[in-house]
């Protein structure tokens, strides 16, 4: 029988011999002969293999851990590739446990005279390093690193943090030829897993049997007095397995206007939903939204701290005491907690030292601050809510998960319509949040810890109007006044970019911009009356604004402030185009002609659209006598377009500087 | 009498920074030219240097400095750096509110305790307690005191009263000791303009510097280092890590590197020795075996940063970098000159300050100095100096990361200070051969030989090796004013035997044009216009300094779209000054076809402040002289 098995086995592996060996240190000579990527040949490396196995193991003195097993095997196309000959791997610690590393084995093939050489990673030259007191780095970096060389690791992580499961990643910067991963977690513990990125992945899943056996220790009693016994128990229980086999994962490749590009990255996270042992009750962690919030909501740093009392009430009540329209008692306690309170930077949704500590020393992370101006609305009587957020650059909750969100703003509602409010930004404004919270949906948190999704772009277009009046002069230059208004987040940057800094500095770096224009009687308005849009104005003088060919002038009649560059290179586009905010500015200038000059040809008026609206253009010019009149108009109507308007948000912009480029001419009289 | 004088003396100063620091913990104090252009303030840097021994440095000083605003927090900078050889004895922040009234004390135990490596490094010992604090409200006022002892005194800190662009300094005091067996050096830089007291005593001294204004960075100025007051120090016999050397000259320095440091660390194998002879056994000369050796190593190895073994002054073992394939700067360097060695060439290990700004190694004063390492081969025809980290410069190519500047030639009998090759205006150079269509519809079709040498060169060395994607990017970037660029052809060529880099480009515009009425305008250089007008002052401070010149000529030949006509164009013209010259012409071979020449030559040089508005001037002109166009009209036919 078991000479029947052997042969059945030995037969199987030569089958899959046959193919390609991914057994530890089977590379075999067609890979190091392989000189370019067959899926893509633009590579300077590539996964021809990755696996990755995480399952548990019992420990008689620790209880379960995490073992995850990982081998990967690299090959190098290009200089440009051999940072992927170096690797990184980080090792958590906390509360006195740690993550350990072992059996780190590496080699580095490459082939001398037609033959496959092998060098060992010598263990000296693995290097530790405590990055903090949370992370110990590992890294090291392969020997005999040439291009066409393969490299190949293995090594094994304990890890004591059951709730923490590592993500598992199945696309990376360069492409993946074959990707085998085995995620295996007893019934004690039930995982979610969630899943994100374009590259479709079908997991396979299975069960499998286990068992742990213990060890007890008892001293005779008795009839057997003195005497050491010991007793074995065993306990069966199941193993949930998920597999995942996949091949030719191509590259993931950075656009530009992409929000974040890992989110389009495919990959899964497990996170722990409940532990149940037999014979004790569940311990809930989280599995729907309902229970993340549920969960969250009932942490002593959100839900105790947002229900905290009497630490500012004599100050709100005195600030808003004679006010009695809730929409003017909003505005007030959101100055009023804008002012107070500074950000110390920290994100999170859950309170560090406490609100009412943050209220005393007037600083404090995110969720202090939010849940305070929250519990002052309340306190208020409006119907004011928090809403948990992730920001930009940590990606889109797609799935339940506590560690989805980051970040946390208040929502009032009012029969009008929600407002949405972060105190953290001192140049927020009602519904204008810091751009690094608009990011999809955040999820808003009722009274008594259920929650709805609650869409954080904004609806209104941000604005910025600006009027020109200027003279153009006989020898090609431009002098005139400037002016500019800007609402919702156009202000929002402006102010960001503006308040606190040296003036001299700023108008220095402002006629720089546009090429060393000369700039007088620079004024700007409403800069800290954030009720109102942000005016900015001033005189202007600038060089070369026109061409002078015979007795001819040409001009833009946009001048300086026409687009000359589409944003969009690309041929192809796979991830949708993100600008963060819809937009509109409008364009009035007006135009004195040189004397002695008469109008011989201006642009034909037009208008132009995106496909359902989504950017809208619209130019308009009339002359009369020796003034002209230009006005134009370009909206972005949406937050976020997908790839498959691409080819016309391309071609829409290559029109836009097309059309702002187009020409007047006037000719001597 | 003496004694007695010293005392009152004391006791009045005493009374003064007693009186003082009072006022320095609140901004108002501030006198306002101090503000002018400066995030934050140094109030008070006090700086004590006691040099007890040769393995003994204690250093103890307190900084106060007010931030005025968000863009001064970074000049806080309440850290210390750490490794084996340095102890922290005592950190401490304070922390004041506009009024000068305490808001906060951060003690040792506070600070943040982490590893100083940077993403490139694999490895080093280095590590830093830092303390970053939030403002509530600006300005504040920092104090930070340290105290720390070091082993090593090879690096002894310099007196440095301004610290960066955009900071001025209300008082900065810089106390040295030492015993009197030792003899300290030091050698003053930048002084001049600056109101900079310097007291001596026996066994030490002590340099007071009061109420500089903040700098300011300026586009072709002088770099910081260049103007900025420093005061370097150095013992003539010092310890680096239980190394012990004496030093006075560089004769002495490269002395001791060679024998203390590096000759050791040829420990080739026979073997490995004759694997090197047998490879450049068939080269006709010393120079061309050089080179066979240079690709060798290129092929061979790559750079990694490791900083390991006498404080990251000692290059690992030749055999250690020829097991692993991979070292750093000096590993790499090193390593080269085992290898050549073993070819019976002469090489020497080079310390210089590398980055594109050019730094000379202060050539009168031998102490630690410089961050890189690169080879020196001399040659009857000129030195050659190899970049020994780089996988793809052309032998004996070094570009501007280390061109021009004083280095420390390290050989057996000694250090000798050299200069590194010069890339001259004219070496510089960029042909381009091109031609375009114009059609009817105002789209062009063209295509061009651009031909790079000397900097040029290695601006555009890197292109060989990017994907299309990413060369499809870069010519879309390189002529961003083309709005609908679509490149149909691109072929590089790197001949790196004469370091001359081709690129072969064909592409189409549409638009590029423009129709007006009856006319087309057509701006005549599609391929080669100058942008980089430098910033405006309102008023200049610094000098000009143009660091390498170049030279660029074009040839382009236009083809019209039939039934037009030139109804106008440009006039010929040649601009000549100190800066460089720009000449343009248009050449009409028949009907359709005319030829546009151009050329641009920009010279390196350092003129008075004063000619910074000339000089503006000229890159002005020149790119409007770029955007030059021609009137075409529809002819009757």
């Amino acid at each position: 029988m078991r000479i029947i098995l052997t042969i059945v086995l030995t037969f199987f592996i030569s089958v899959s011999l046959f193919s390609q060996d991914y057994r530890f240190g089977k590379v075999s000579k067609e890979e190091l002969e392989e000189t370019v990527n067959p899926i893509d040949s633009s590579a300077v490396a590539a996964y021809l293999y990755k696996n990755r196995k995480t399952h548990f193991q019992y420990f008689q003195a620790d209880g379960f851990k995490v073992i995850t097993e990982v081998h990967e095997r690299i090959k190098i196309y290009s200089q440009e590739g051999f940072n992927y000959a170096t690797k990184q791997i980080g090792l958590y610690q906390s509360g006195g446990v740690k993550e350990e590393i072992s059996s780190l084995k590496a080699y580095t093939y490459y082939l001398e005279n037609g033959k496959v050489e092998e060098v060992k990673l010598d263990k000296d030259n693995i290097f530790e390093t405590e990055l903090s007191s949370y992370w110990v780095q590992q890294k090291f970096t392969m020997p005999n690193i040439k291009i066409g060389c393969v490299i190949e690791f293995r090594y094994r992580i304990d890890s004591p943090f059951i709730s923490n499961i590592d993500e598992f990643v199945f696309q990376a910067d360069i492409p993946i030829k074959k990707l085998e991963a085995e995620f295996e977690a007893p019934e004690y513990f039930v995982y979610k897993s969630n899943f994100k990125g374009y590259f479709p992945v079908r997991p396979i899943t299975e069960k499998r049997r286990g068992n742990i056996i213990y060890y007890q220790k008892s001293r005779g009693e008795g009839r057997n007095p003195g005497g050491t016994t010991f007793q074995s128990e065993k306990v069966d229980f199941e193993k949930n397995v998920t597999i995942f086999d996949l091949s030719n994962i191509p590259a993931l490749k950075e656009e530009p206007f992409v929000n974040n590009i890992n989110n389009y990255r495919s990959a899964v996270k497990y996170e722990l939903s409940y532990v149940k042992y037999p014979n004790r009750p569940i311990n809930y962690y989280s599995t729907s939204w309902e229970d993340v919030v549920k969960n969250i909501y009932e942490s002593s740093s959100f839900g105790g701290e947002l229900g905290k009392s009497g630490y500012y009430e004599q100050d709100i009540d005195a600030l808003i005491g004679s006010v009695s329209d809730p929409l003017k008692r909003a505005y007030l306690i959101f100055d009023f907690v804008k002012s107070r309170m500074k950000w110390n930077e920290y994100y999170g949704y859950y309170t560090d030292k406490g609100v009412k500590k943050a209220y005393k020393e007037q600083i404090g992370n995110v969720a202090e601050i939010n849940l305070m101006l929250t519990s002052m609305l309340r306190h208020a009587g409006l119907r004011a809510y928090p809403v948990l957020v992730s920001t930009r650059s940590h990606g889109v909750p797609l799935f339940p998960t506590r560690e989805g969100y980051n970040y946390l703003v208040s929502c009032v509602r009012f029969p009008e319509g929600d407002m949405l409010l972060d105190a953290t930004n001192k140049y927020a404004v009602p519904n204008v949040l810091p751009i690094k919270a608009l990011n999809w949906q955040g999820r808003m948190i009722s009274e008594h810890g259920g929650s709805t999704l609650i869409n954080l772009y904004p609806k209104e277009k941000s604005k910025n109007n600006i009027f020109m009046m200027a003279q153009l002069h006989e020898d090609g230059n431009l002098e005139g006044g400037y002016r500019s208004m800007k609402t919702n987040h156009r202000a929002l940057s402006f102010r960001e970019g503006y308040i606190g800094t040296n003036l001299d500095d700023y108008l220095e770096k402002l006629e720089n911009k546009y090429n060393g224009m000369e700039i007088s009687d620079y004024q700007v308005k409403n800069d800290l009356d954030l009720a109102k849009p942000v005016t900015e104005s001033y005189k202007f003088v600038k060089e070369s604004q026109a061409d002078i060919i015979g007795d001819k002038i040409y001009f833009s009649p946009m001048f300086f402030l026409r687009n000359t560059e589409n944003p969009f290179k690309l041929e192809k586009r796979d991830y949708p185009v993100d600008f963060v905010y819809p937009s509109v500015t409008n364009y009035k200038i007006f135009i004195a002609i040189p004397e002695g000059y008469a109008v011989e040809s201006v642009p034909e008026p037009g208008a132009f659209v995106m496909p359902d609206n989504l950017g809208v253009f619209k130019y308009n010019i009339s002359s009369k006598g020796n003034k002209l009149q230009l006005a134009v108009e370009s909206h972005i109507s949406e937050s976020v377009i997908t790839p498959a308007y691409y080819q016309a948000l391309k071609a829409y912009f290559s029109q836009l500087v097309e059309k702002q480029g187009e020409q007047i001419v006037l000719s001597k009289i | 009498m003496n004694l007695k004088f010293c005392v009152n003396i004391c006791i009045l100063f005493t009374t003064l920074l007693v009186f003082g620091q009072e006022s320095l913990y609140t901004s108002i104090t501030i006198p306002a030219e101090l503000k002018e252009n400066a995030n934050a303030v140094i109030r008070l840097d006090q700086v004590n240097v006691d040099l007890k021994s040769v393995n003994d440095m204690h250093i103890k000083g307190r900084k106060i400095i007010t931030v005025l605003n968000k863009r001064g927090d970074q000049h806080v900078r309440t850290f210390a750096a750490y490794d084996s050889s340095t102890k922290i004895k005592n950190l401490e922040v304070l922390v004041f509110d506009a009024l000068g009234d305490q808001i906060d004390k951060i003690k040792e135990g506070d600070f943040n305790d982490v590893s100083a490596v940077g993403g490139g490094t694999l490895y080093s010992d280095s590590r830093v307690k830092y303390f970053e604090y939030t403002p509530v409200n600006y300005p504040y006022t920092i104090e930070f005191n340290y105290e720390y002892v070091n082993e090593s005194t090879a690096f002894i800190r310099s007196f440095m009263p301004v610290s960066d662009y955009l900071v001025s300094v209300e008082k900065s005091n810089y106390n040295i000791n030492y015993s009197s067996e030792m003899t300290l050096r030091l050698k003053e830089r930048n002084f001049q303009d600056f109101n900079i007291v310097k007291q001596e005593h026996e066994g030490g001294l002590q340099y007071e510097a009061n109420h500089i204004k903040a700098f300011k960075s300026e586009t072709y100025g002088p770099e910081f280092f260049e103007i900025a007051p420093q005061v370097l120090f150095a013992l003539s016999e010092f310890n680096l890590e239980g190394v012990f050397t004496k030093v006075n000259s560089w004769k002495d320095f490269g002395n001791w590197m060679y024998h203390d440091l590096i000759a050791d660390t040829h420990d080739l194998s026979e073997s490995q020795k004759a694997e090197i002879v047998k490879l450049v056994q068939d080269e006709p000369n010393k120079l061309a075996k050089a080179k066979k050796i240079y690709e060798y190593v290129q092929n061979k190895t790559r750079y990694i940063s490791v900083q390991v073994g006498i404080g990251g002054w000692k290059p690992f073992n030749a055999s250690e970098v020829d097991a692993l394939g991979y070292g750093d700067c000096k590993g790499l360097t090193n390593y080269t000159m085992a290898l050549l060695d073993a070819a019976g060439i002469p090489s020497y290990y080079t310390v210089v300050y590398a980055g594109a700004t050019k730094r000379n190694l202060e050539n009168d004063f031998a102490a630690m100095q410089g961050n890189h390492a690169i080879l020196n081969i001399p040659n009857e025809e000129g030195d050659i100096w190899l970049e020994c980290t780089s996988q793809k410069l052309p032998f004996g190519f070094i570009g501007d990361f280390t061109d021009d500047r004083d280095v420390l030639v390290v050989t057996p009998e000694g250090g000798v200070i050299k200069h590194t090759k010069k890339y001259n205006t004219e070496e510089n150079s960029q042909y381009i051969k091109g031609s375009y269509k114009v059609l009817d519809a105002g789209a062009i079709e063209a295509q061009a030989q651009i031909v790079s040498k000397g900097i040029q060169y290695d601006d555009k060395y890197n292109l060989e090796t990017e994907t299309n994607r990413e060369l499809d990017k870069a010519y879309k970037h390189r002529w961003s004013y083309i709005n609908k660029l679509a490149i149909e052809n691109m072929h590089i060529e790197n001949n790196k035997t004469d370091v001359a880099f081709t690129e072969d480009i064909r592409f189409k515009a549409g638009g590029y044009a423009k129709k007006v009425g009856e006319r087309i305008l057509l701006t005549l250089n599609v391929f080669n216009r100058y942008t980089a007008i430098p910033d405006r002052y309102r008023s200049r401070k610094w000098p000009v300094k143009i660091s390498r010149g170049f030279k660029d000529v074009d040839e382009v030949e236009i083809m019209l779209p039939s039934g037009y006509q030139v109804e106008s164009k440009p006039k010929d013209l040649t601009i000549e000054n100190k800066f460089g010259s720009y000449k343009m012409s248009l050449e009409s071979i028949h009907e359709n076809k005319i030829i546009y020449k151009r050329e641009l030559v920009v010279n390196d040089g350092v003129y008075p402040k004063e000619d910074y508005s000339d000089f503006r001037n000229f890159c002005k002109e020149v790119s409007k002289l770029d955007n030059s166009k021609i009137a075409l009209i529809k002819t009757n036919l």
